[in-house]
């Protein structure tokens, strides 16, 4: 499939005013724990909405809204989640690190290392039911060093099973650097030893991640095995919303941010290849703006969830 | 014991707890700090500030996620003389290493028939502040129990100092559950207890703490329940309700006999609990007592606790289902009324 610039352009800057949007809940305590955001990171989401299908699975972390974006979660539903709204995606329950879209196959959760399994299971399902589908596990950097990484992996290669294991490497797990531990120099070649080939690509170069990530997803879903891609970026704020983030310098988060933004590096080339001008793409930027800020206007008017519902959705009516 | 000459300052939990890691690591070498971020960053809630540049790298160790491996290292530091202190970040993430607490380090010492110590304690933080269900809960009385474990959670913030140097000092192993809303708390917003020395102390793990006396009914709970529990006891004591409040301190060991003393005397018993309330700790404090005093000792028992949800995450649901000072102080009148 032939990419359209502008609509991956406009993918990434609806997706950085979406988390635009979350950000304003945090001081005004309508969003509450530790909310996560992607900026920086929008090449990945834009990647996985352009190779996926809707039956494709996809199990996040809990750095997850613009997975669910690109997974075609509605942004509605799901900002009223994360602003804890009975309107919401889980009716206000699971909050910003745990939405829940099983009418597209979109999960996530909070805990480090648990998102593998999950896509494992699904990959598991669809080979089961013959059906041609893929399950993309997502995790951090961090997460790789986690049991369940190697796991699953070997249980993937092994069955011959249909998941493709994206790590987002944006090179922190909250304070600690992958270098200091992780002793290879990539992540991708772990692959080898579950007998996978691993691939690491620019995370932030959004056509070359969307084209080499589509790619990685044709060969699996063809039956060519399990794939293990490695996304380089940068994590633009805090790990969290709050985090004092005192262990990357000023001059390092300065110079990672100007040479690892996704948005402004592809600005750069559309603009130089006579694809879109200051002008054009400023509106793009100001439209995608205006639609989150809208929406967030509406959810805040949504009710929360009444008290009297708390104990609501423990267990399911049994079928009679 | 506290050196009642030592000069008193007030700090707050999360300081506390560095302090005495601190104080812990200068006097004995053998102690030894793992876990995620609590090196450089100095841990999540700073409770682990400073070490790293005191102590270097080797002592005060960031590991990977991979918490099942680390733990399990921790008991094998252990069982090579070391005493070493894992923090996993939230209590909720013991359920990713629960294999080896419970199956080696809570065990080992028994199956060994006594011959291999195991002063090793997890440290870790609970308590419900708004951060939905997977990293909120208690989770105290899941772990009390499996047998062969002490489980400690401070409420003053002396305590904090105190109890972990007595974790640290002990054969046993402890999982050691701070409150994440105890280690947020400003000092000077605390109702008791944080006066704390500013040298090394041990408060002895098993003594219950009698934080506010009183005559008319007996009040059991641990951790940030004690604050929640002090403030609703200040609003019901305008209308002449005078409640004893008792800090477990440690649910394992159970300090029964200090409950059970003030329940012969007041007769009603209410047990405030932030951990589920199924088959957890209300209903063992309620059994305790009445095994001591006879089934005939108590006019009146309540149990207040999560009622077996998972915390959700809009904070208008987390409030209608977490104990805190305006639900305790209602249960508190209601019984009132009620007797
Ligand atoms: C099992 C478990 N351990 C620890 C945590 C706390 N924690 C949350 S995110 C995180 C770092 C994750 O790093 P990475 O996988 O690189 O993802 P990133 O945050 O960089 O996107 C940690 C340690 C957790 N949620 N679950």
């Amino acid at each position: 499939m032939k990419l359209n610039p502008l609509n991956l352009y406009r993918m990434m800057t609806r997706m950085r005013a979406f988390e635009e949007a979350c950000l304003e809940g945090v001081p005004t305590f309508e969003i509450h724990g530790e909310l996560h955001t992607s900026i920086g990171q929008e090449a990945i989401g834009v990647a996985l909405a352009h190779a996926l299908t809707p039956e494709d699975a996809v199990v996040s972390t809990h750095r997850n809204h613009y997975h669910a974006l690109a997974k075609g979660v509605p942004p509605r539903a799901l900002l009223a989640e994360i602003f804890e709204r009975e309107t919401g995606l889980c009716r206000g329950r699971g909050g910003h690190m745990h939405p829940f879209d099983p009418d597209r196959h979109f999960s996530a959760t909070g805990i480090v290392g648990a998102s593998l399994p999950v896509a494992l299971g699904y990959a598991y399902a669809f080979k089961l039911r013959g059906l041609p589908h893929v399950a993309v596990g997502i995790c951090g950097d961090g997460a790789t060093n986690h049991g369940t990484f190697h796991e699953c992996l070997n249980m993937a290669a092994v069955w011959d099973l249909p998941l493709v294991c994206l790590i987002e490497n944006n090179q922190y797990a909250i304070s600690v650097p992958i270098g200091e531990v992780t002793a290879t120099s990539t992540i991708s070649e772990r692959a080898a030893a579950y007998g996978l080939a691993g691939e690491t690509v620019v995370g932030t170069d959004v056509e070359g991640l969307t084209e080499a990530f589509a790619a990685t997803v044709r060969k699996t879903r063809k039956g060519g095995g399990p794939s293990v891609i490695e996304a380089t970026c940068y994590r633009f704020r805090g790990h969290y919303e709050g985090d004092h983030d005192g262990y990357r310098d000023r001059s390092e988060k300065k110079r990672k941010r100007a040479e690892m933004d996704p948005i402004s590096r592809y600005r750069d080339i559309l603009i130089a290849r006579g694809e879109g001008d200051a002008e054009g793409l400023a509106a793009i930027d100001a439209e995608a703006r205006a639609e989150m800020q809208a929406m967030l206007a509406e959810v805040r008017s949504d009710p929360q969830p009444d008290p009297s519902g708390a104990l609501d959705h423990i267990f399911l009516e049994e079928a009679r | 014991m506290a050196d009642v000459n030592q000069s008193m300052r007030r700090i707050n939990g999360s300081q506390a707890i560095a302090e005495s890691l601190m104080q812990e690591m200068e006097r004995d070498e053998r102690v030894v700090l793992l876990g995620e971020d609590v090196g450089r960053s100095g841990g999540v809630f700073g409770t682990t500030r400073d070490l790293f540049d005191r102590f270097g790298p080797m002592r005060v160790r960031d590991t990977p996620i991979a918490e099942m491996s680390f733990t399990g290292m921790g008991v094998g530091m252990a069982m090579a003389g070391l005493r070493p202190v894992v923090e996993i970040m939230f209590v909720d993430f013991l359920g990713v290493c629960l294999e080896q607490i419970y199956n080696a380090m809570a065990k080992i010492p028994y199956m060994s028939g006594g011959r291999v110590p195991m002063p090793m304690v997890i440290k870790t933080a609970g308590g419900n502040i708004g951060s939905a269900a997977q990293h909120s809960q208690c989770l105290w009385a899941t772990f009390a129990h499996l047998p062969g474990m002490h489980v400690v959670a401070p409420a003053t913030v002396r305590d904090h100092k105190g109890l972990m140097a007595a974790a640290i000092r002990s054969e046993n192993p402890v999982i050691f559950i701070e409150h994440k809303e105890l280690l947020l708390k400003k000092s000077k917003d605390f109702l008791s207890g944080a006066e704390v020395p500013e040298g090394a102390f041990v408060t002895p793990i098993g003594k219950a703490n009698i934080v506010r006396g009183g005559s008319d009914l007996t009040l059991v709970t641990l951790s940030a329940g004690v604050e929640y529990s002090l403030e609703a006891a200040a609003e019901v004591a305008r209308d002449g309700i005078d409640v004893e409040i008792i800090d477990l301190r440690s649910i394992v060991p159970l300090d029964v006999e200090t409950v059970a003393n003030s329940v012969a005397r007041t007769g009603r018993l209410l047990v405030v609990d932030e951990d589920y309330l199924s088959f957890g700790l209300s209903a063992e404090i309620v059994v305790r007592v009445l095994e001591r005093l006879g089934p005939g000792a108590l006019r009146q028992i309540q149990r207040h606790a999560v009622p077996d949800v998972p915390i959700p995450a809009a904070l208008s649901l987390e409030q209608a289902i977490v104990p805190g000072p305006a639900s305790i102080e209602r249960t508190l009148r209601e019984m009132a009324a009620a007797s």
